[in-house]
């Protein structure tokens, strides 16, 4: 059941592109923006490479995770999906997965422009950034979908999904930016690892609370 | 005030707070003695450090209150849930307010990336997306069981926030690590006695919330009847 869901979502998106479409255009916005704001010399441009990164995609998220139900809510299909007979903490794992899809797609898209714009070199190694990029998604989108779930059926919800995600990822973040930082730098990953440990701890506790507690702020 | 505090319990809780708390102040002000470089400042940690455990305590009934009402579906733990969130927050505002009169003559500056004070920031950061959605989350049955949820997941972030921020300025753990078992007495035991006084008055607070809110849900019952 969760291959046809995650297929569900795949397929809607393909056709629709809603989800991708909209993180991907308002992170090249904001990458503009941050290249006219932080025009700086290439050596803080490097410092503070990571924290821009990843507030550019904490910013494009939040929209693309707004989308996540944006369809379900606009057509009241989210009562038909939720009336079937399938277990609710499935629905929450194809929500996740598919968001981290998407997540990751939309990264890969906008890394070439972030290095490009901002005058950045890729370091050399790819794989501890691969890695780390997507423990970020994975906790952001465990998180995202949980929040944007229960927050999509109230007034003012595309206000209220950035006003209770933002701090609850403070945690993620930090440990994102952290790692991120000693990957740029080219420092071996034990200097690193507790941050890579933290981001891990917060992936599965925030997986296992939205595995648990979907089925509650779904109910009718 | 005899409708707030209608039992033999609450009003003999009432009685006892406002003479401990009385009692409180004067220890505060009268009798604990001045720590050198910090003099009058340091007397705010009487009530800073007490306002932040009643903070916190609260934090983690409307955890409880949460875990319960999606256990019992009873809408009275809910209504605890909201109390305890109401007054943690109280207490969160106070801790802010606090922390900074603290900080400002001790360490030059009123805000440092210090890891208690930035849990405590964050957690009421959450707790005002949690008050908004109570305002503006639609269904009043959907509204309690997403507070409930959000009430589980605050406390389940607080120690990650903790120790992430405490790793991410190693250079900020300038807040006093007390130790209390080797403060004198003159410090230790009004202290103490403070921690004792304010768990106290949080309780009175929160019986009297409650209360309120039961009042509350009791005319929108009959209301809608």
């Amino acid at each position: 059941m969760l291959s046809v869901l995650i297929k569900k979502e795949l397929f809607v998106e393909l056709r629709n592109k809603e989800v991708v479409f909209s993180m991907l255009a308002f992170g090249a916005s904001v990458l503009l923006i941050f290249s006219f704001s932080f025009n700086g010399n290439p050596k803080t441009m490097h410092e503070i490479a990571p924290g821009l990164f990843w507030t550019l995609v904490l910013l494009s998220s939040s929209l693309g995770l707004h989308r996540m139900f944006g369809l379900e809510k606009d057509f009241d299909a989210f009562s038909s999906l939720i009336a079937s007979p399938i277990d609710r903490s499935i629905i929450f794992l194809s929500k996740w997965i598919s968001g981290f899809i998407f997540l990751s797609l939309t990264e890969l898209l906008i890394v070439v422009p972030f290095f490009l714009f901002l005058g950045l070199s890729m370091p050399m190694s790819i794989m501890p950034g691969l890695f780390i990029v997507l423990s970020g998604n994975l906790g952001i989108t465990a998180v995202g979908v949980l929040i944007s779930g229960l927050a999509m059926r109230a007034r003012m919800s595309a206000v209220l999904l950035p006003v209770l995600l933002f701090p609850l990822l403070t945690p993620l973040l930090i440990a994102c930016v952290k790692s991120t930082a000693g990957w740029f730098n080219a420092n071996p990953f034990e200097f690193y690892q507790i941050w890579v440990m933290i981001m891990i701890t917060y992936v599965v506790i925030f997986g296992l609370a939205g595995f648990t507690l979907f089925d509650q702020i779904t109910e009718e | 005030m005899s409708n707030l505090l209608p039992d033999k319990i609450s009003k003999t809780l009432f009685i006892v707070t406002a003479i401990l708390m009385s009692v409180n102040l004067y220890l505060i002000f009268a009798v604990t003695p001045m720590v050198p470089e910090q003099h009058w400042a340091q007397k705010i940690f009487y009530v800073h450090v007490p306002i932040a455990w009643s903070g916190f305590l609260s934090y983690f009934i409307v955890m409880l209150a949460g875990i319960m009402f999606l256990i019992k579906k009873d809408s009275k733990w809910d209504r605890i849930g909201l109390a305890a969130a109401e007054l943690g927050t109280m207490f969160v505002v106070l801790v802010l307010i606090t922390g900074p009169i603290w900080a400002t003559p001790i360490w030059g500056k009123p805000w440092i990336w210090e890891p208690r004070l930035t849990t405590t920031l964050i957690l009421f950061l959450i707790y005002v997306g949690y008050f908004m959605l109570r305002k503006f989350g639609g269904h009043p049955e959907r509204v309690s069981r997403i507070a409930a949820v959000i009430g589980i997941i605050a406390f389940l972030d607080v120690p990650l926030i903790f120790y992430s921020v405490k790793l991410w300025t190693p250079q900020f753990q300038l807040h006093p690590q007390v130790e209390m078992n080797q403060q004198p007495d003159g410090i230790l035991i009004p202290f103490l006695f403070s921690m004792f006084t304010f768990t106290l008055l949080y309780f009175l607070m929160i019986r009297i919330r409650i209360r309120i809110l039961n009042f509350k849900h009791k005319l929108l019952t009959e209301e809608n009847v």
